[in-house]
C-alpha cells in the first residue's frame, strides 16, 4: 500500500499522487476503459487481452459473470445471459417492445425485473456488475485504488437514464467525476489529439443508440451547440432488419429464443461481412427443419435498412438548424461508433455534408480516450487547460391544466442551467400541489418523458390564487435535474417529495448499496464517523486557508462568528460526538457560504482584468 | 449599457468566466465550493444567454430602464390582423416542406427588420415604451418562427 501523503501545514494545495482516474465507455454492445498513464492515453485491456469487454453478463452461479466468457453463454443459455442491457437502463416495461427480447422480463416497483437463475436483476444491478469488472481491470493493471472515473452516456439519454447510469456507478462503488456525452468524449480525442479548431460534427452510432453534435472547438474550450439524436437507434437495429429479411425470404416464423439468438448472431456477422465485400451468400443449416440459403448485396442491404439510415440524417439535419450552422460551416465531421463502418452510413453522412469524413481514430476506441483524458484533467493530474461546455438535449417542462406541457428549460441549453417557475393555488385554502416533469419536444404530455411527480406540502392556506410558489429547476454539469420550492409571499420553503415515474428511488438505491457492502451494524457506525470526520477536517482546513488568502472580504463580524465556530468544529473534530461534528460541519458549511460566493466573485474579477478584455486570447 | 453590443468581446469574457468557475474545476474541492462554482456557473450561463439573445437582451434593457416587468401595451391592430393573417397561412401549408421554409425566409426578414428598429429605438431615441411595442411583436415573431421550424421537423421525421 502506498504511504499516506499528509500536507505541510498552511499550504492550500494538499500535494497528492498521481490518482487513478479512467474514462468507461459504457456501451451497449461492448463496454471499455482507459486511462492516461504517464502522459499516454490508452484503452486498458482485459485480462484475456482483449480491449473491448462485451457488455454482457451471465447469471447462473453467485457470481456474475461478465464478458466474452458470458457473450459464449448466449445462445445456450439465453434466459440467464443478458445483453444490450443499456437499452433497458432508466426504463420501465411499458417503454420497450419485449418482443425483440429473449429475457423473461417483468415489472419490478415500475423498474425493469429480469428474472434469472440468481433472482431478479434489474438493469441497474446488470451495469454496475460490468462496471465492476471494469474497475477491477483498472485496478489489476495499474495496480493502484481507482480514485474516480468519468463515465459516458449518449448524449440524447434523458435524466432517467443518466441517473441510472450514476446509480450504477455507485452501486460498484466508482467515484464519479463526471458524467459526460459520447460526442462531447470523442470530441475531446479528436481535438486534443489535433489541435483542431472550428465548428465540429460528431456522428456517433453505436450499437443500440444514435448522438450527432455540433461543437465549437477554440483554444481547448468544447462547446456543444446543438445535440440531437435517438436514444433507440443504432447497429442492432440494421441486425433486426437482416434477421426479418432472413425469416421473410426463408419463409420462416421464430418463437424459440435460441433459434432467435442464433439468427440475430448471424444477422449481426452478415452486417459486418458487409462492410468490405459487395455482396455475401449465406448458407446456415440452424436445425434439421430450418435450413437458410440466400444472397445479400451492398445495394439490397443499403435500400431494406433505408428509414433506419434516412432517420440519422433527418436528425443530424435538425441538430445544424438548432445550431444554426450550414454545412459550409463544418470544418470537419469525426465519425464515431462501430456502426459507421457501414458504407451505407459513410455514403449517406459524406453525402449530407459534402466532405470527407474524419475517421482515422478508431470508432469503437475513441470515446473512451476522450473520457480518459478528460478525467485525468478533472482529477488534477495535469494542468492541460480544457473545458466542457455541454448542453442539455431535452427540454424540460411541467404538466399543466389540459394535458398541455409549458417548457421550462429548453433544449439545448448550455449546462449547469436553472430556471424558476411561479405557481399559485386554485382553491381557497390549498396547502399541497403536485408537479409532474416531463421531458421533450411535444405539446402534449403524454407524447413526452414523465421524469418525475414532486408533491408541494406546507403551503400556507391562503384564498386561491395568492400564494405565489417558486419552483427552481436545477440542472448540474452532469444533466442530473433537482428541484427545489419555495412559497414567496410567506418565504416558507415548502417540503418536496419526490417520487420519479422512472428508475430507482433514493432509498432503494440506499438498501441496494448497504446490502452490497454487508456490513455488520458496528462496522456501518464506525465506517459514518470517519466519513463524516473526513468531511469536517476537509471543510475546516478549506475555510482556514479561506481566511488566510481573503480574508479581507469579511467584516470584523463575521469573521468573529466564523473563527468561533471553526473552534469548536476543531475540538469536536478530537472526539468521537458524531452527531456534534455533524452539527458543527453543517453550521460552518451554512456560515461561510457567502464568503465562499464573494471569493468565487473575486476570482471572475481577477480572471478578466488578467487578461485585458481586447487582447484577449481565447 | 447598451443593445448594440460586441458578441465577440461577449463570447470571449464568458469563456474566461467559465474557465475559472465551471464545476469541472471544482470537482475535488469542498462541498461548499462545489455549491457555490455550481450557483455562479449557472449564472454566468444566464447571464450569457440573456445578453447573447437580442430578445432576452432587450427584454432585460427595458426591465432595468422602465424598473418593472409589468408589459401591458396592447398590441397595434394592424399588427393583430398581420398576426391572424400569418397563423392562417402557416395552417394552410402546415403539410408542404417547401412552402414552410419559403414562409420562414419570409419571417426571418420581417424579424431582421424589427431587431434594426429595436437598435435604434433603444440605443438612440432611448424610447422603452416603444421599445416594448417592438419587443412584443418580434416576441410573437420569434414563436412562429419556432412553431415553422418544429413543423419542419414533423415532416422531416415523418
Amino acid at each position: 500500500m502506498a504511504l499516506l501523503q499528509i500536507s505541510e501545514p498552511g499550504k492550500s494545495t494538499m500535494p497528492h499522487e498521481h490518482r487513478l482516474a479512467v474514462g468507461i465507455d459504457l456501451g451497449t454492445t461492448n463496454s471499455l476503459i482507459a486511462s492516461v498513464v504517464s502522459g499516454a492515453v490508452s484503452i486498458l485491456e482485459q485480462k484475456n487481452k482483449e480491449r473491448l469487454l462485451p457488455s454482457v453478463v451471465h447469471y447462473s452461479s453467485s457470481n456474475p459473470i461478465v464478458g466474452s466468457e458470458a457473450k459464449n453463454m448466449q445462445i445456450k443459455d439465453p434466459k440467464n445471459t443478458i445483453s444490450s442491457v443499456k437499452r433497458l437502463i432508466g426504463k420501465n416495461l411499458s417503454d420497450i417492445d419485449t418482443k425483440f427480447y429473449s429475457l423473461d422480463l417483468k415489472d419490478d416497483d415500475g423498474v425493469i425485473g429480469i428474472q434469472t437463475n440468481q433472482g431478479i436483476k434489474n438493469p441497474v444491478e446488470v451495469s454496475s456488475d460490468i462496471l465492476k469488472k471494469l474497475k477491477e481491470t483498472a485496478e489489476e493493471s495499474l495496480g493502484n485504488e481507482l480514485y474516480g472515473a468519468v463515465i459516458t452516456v449518449p448524449a440524447y439519454f434523458d435524466d432517467a437514464q443518466r441517473q441510472a447510469t450514476k446509480d450504477s456507478a455507485k452501486l460498484a462503488g466508482i467515484n464519479v467525476l463526471r458524467l459526460i456525452n459520447e460526442p462531447t468524449a470523442a470530441a475531446v480525442a479528436y481535438g486534443l489529439d489535433q489541435n483542431k479548431e472550428g465548428n465540429f460534427v460528431i456522428f456517433d452510432l453505436g450499437g443500440g443508440t444514435f448522438d450527432v453534435s455540433i461543437l465549437n472547438l477554440s483554444k481547448g474550450i468544447f462547446e456543444v451547440q446543438a445535440t440531437h439524436g435517438d436514444a433507440n437507434l443504432g447497429g442492432d437495429d440494421y441486425d433486426q432488419v437482416i434477421f426479418e429479411w432472413i425469416c421473410k425470404g426463408n419463409k420462416i416464423n421464430v418463437t424459440n429464443s435460441k433459434i432467435k439468438q442464433k439468427l440475430f448472431t448471424l444477422s449481426r456477422e452478415i452486417k459486418e461481412a458487409l462492410t468490405n465485400k459487395d455482396s455475401i451468400k449465406i448458407h446456415e443449416t440452424i436445425n434439421e427443419k430450418i435450413d437458410i440459403q440466400c444472397e445479400l448485396s451492398q445495394q439490397e442491404f443499403e435500400e431494406i435498412t433505408k428509414e433506419l439510415t434516412k432517420k440519422t440524417i433527418s436528425s443530424t439535419l435538425q441538430a445544424m438548424r438548432d445550431a444554426e450552422l450550414s454545412v459550409s460551416q463544418i470544418q470537419g465531421v469525426v465519425m464515431v461508433g462501430g456502426s459507421t463502418r457501414m458504407p451505407c452510413i459513410q455514403n449517406a453522412v459524406k453525402e449530407f455534408f459534402k466532405q470527407p469524413l474524419l475517421n482515422n481514430l478508431n470508432p469503437d476506441e475513441v470515446v473512451a480516450l476522450g473520457a480518459a483524458q478528460q478525467a485525468n484533467i478533472l482529477a488534477g493530474n495535469t494542468n492541460d487547460n480544457l473545458l466542457l461546455l455541454d448542453v442539455i438535449p431535452l427540454s424540460l417542462g411541467i404538466e399543466t391544466m389540459g394535458d398541455i406541457v409549458e417548457r421550462i428549460i429548453p433544449r439545448n441549453s448550455t449546462l449547469p442551467v436553472s430556471m424558476g417557475q411561479e405557481f399559485t393555488t386554485y382553491k381557497d385554502g390549498q396547502t399541497a400541489m403536485i408537479i409532474h416533469v416531463v421531458q421533450g419536444e411535444r405539446d402534449l404530455v403524454r407524447d413526452c418523458r414523465s421524469l418525475a411527480k414532486f408533491t408541494l406540502k406546507g403551503i400556507p392556506p391562503l384564498v386561491a390564487g395568492a400564494a405565489k410558489i417558486l419552483v427552481t429547476f436545477q440542472v448540474d454539469a452532469d444533466g442530473l435535474l433537482s428541484v427545489s420550492a419555495k412559497e414567496q409571499s410567506t418565504g416558507t420553503q415548502s417540503k418536496i417529495e419526490v417520487k420519479p415515474s422512472y428508475g430507482l428511488s433514493d432509498d432503494k438505491i440506499k438498501k441496494m448499496l448497504e446490502d452490497s457492502f454487508n456490513l455488520a451494524n458496528e462496522d456501518k457506525e464506525s465506517r459514518a464517523l470517519s466519513e463524516i470526520k473526513i468531511e469536517g477536517s476537509q471543510l475546516l482546513e478549506m475555510i482556514e486557508n479561506a481566511i488566510k488568502a481573503d480574508s479581507d472580504l469579511l467584516k470584523e463580524k463575521e469573521l468573529n462568528l466564523l473563527q468561533e465556530t471553526l473552534d469548536k468544529l476543531k475540538k469536536s473534530l478530537e472526539s468521537s460526538d458524531r452527531n456534534n461534528i455533524e452539527e458543527l460541519t453543517k453550521k460552518l458549511n451554512d456560515d461561510s457560504q457567502s464568503f465562499a460566493a464573494k471569493r468565487m466573485d473575486r476570482s471572475i474579477q481577477k480572471a478578466l482584468t488578467g487578461k485585458s478584455l481586447n487582447s484577449l486570447e481565447f | 449599457m447598451q443593445f448594440n453590443i460586441d458578441l465577440d468581446r461577449l463570447q470571449k469574457s464568458y469563456r474566461i468566466i467559465q474557465a475559472e468557475i465551471h464545476p469541472d474545476k471544482f470537482v475535488s474541492a469542498s462541498q461548499i465550493e462545489k455549491n457555490q462554482s455550481l450557483i455562479k456557473s449557472t449564472e454566468v450561463n444566464d447571464a450569457y444567454q440573456t445578453l447573447k439573445n437580442p430578445i432576452k437582451r432587450a427584454r432585460y434593457l427595458i426591465k432595468i430602464n422602465l424598473n418593472s416587468e409589468e408589459n401591458n401595451l396592447p398590441l397595434p391592430p394592424s399588427f393583430l390582423m398581420q398576426q391572424m393573417e400569418w397563423e392562417e397561412h402557416l395552417e394552410s401549408i402546415s403539410e408542404q416542406k417547401s412552402e414552410l421554409e419559403k414562409f420562414r425566409l419570409l419571417i426571418n426578414g420581417e424579424y431582421q427588420k424589427n431587431l434594426s428598429n429595436l437598435e435604434s429605438v433603444c440605443d438612440v431615441d432611448k424610447n422603452w415604451d416603444g421599445a416594448m411595442r417592438i419587443l412584443n411583436e418580434i416576441q410573437f415573431i420569434d414563436k412562429l418562427n419556432y412553431k415553422i421550424i418544429q413543423q419542419i421537423n414533423l415532416i422531416e421525421t415523418k
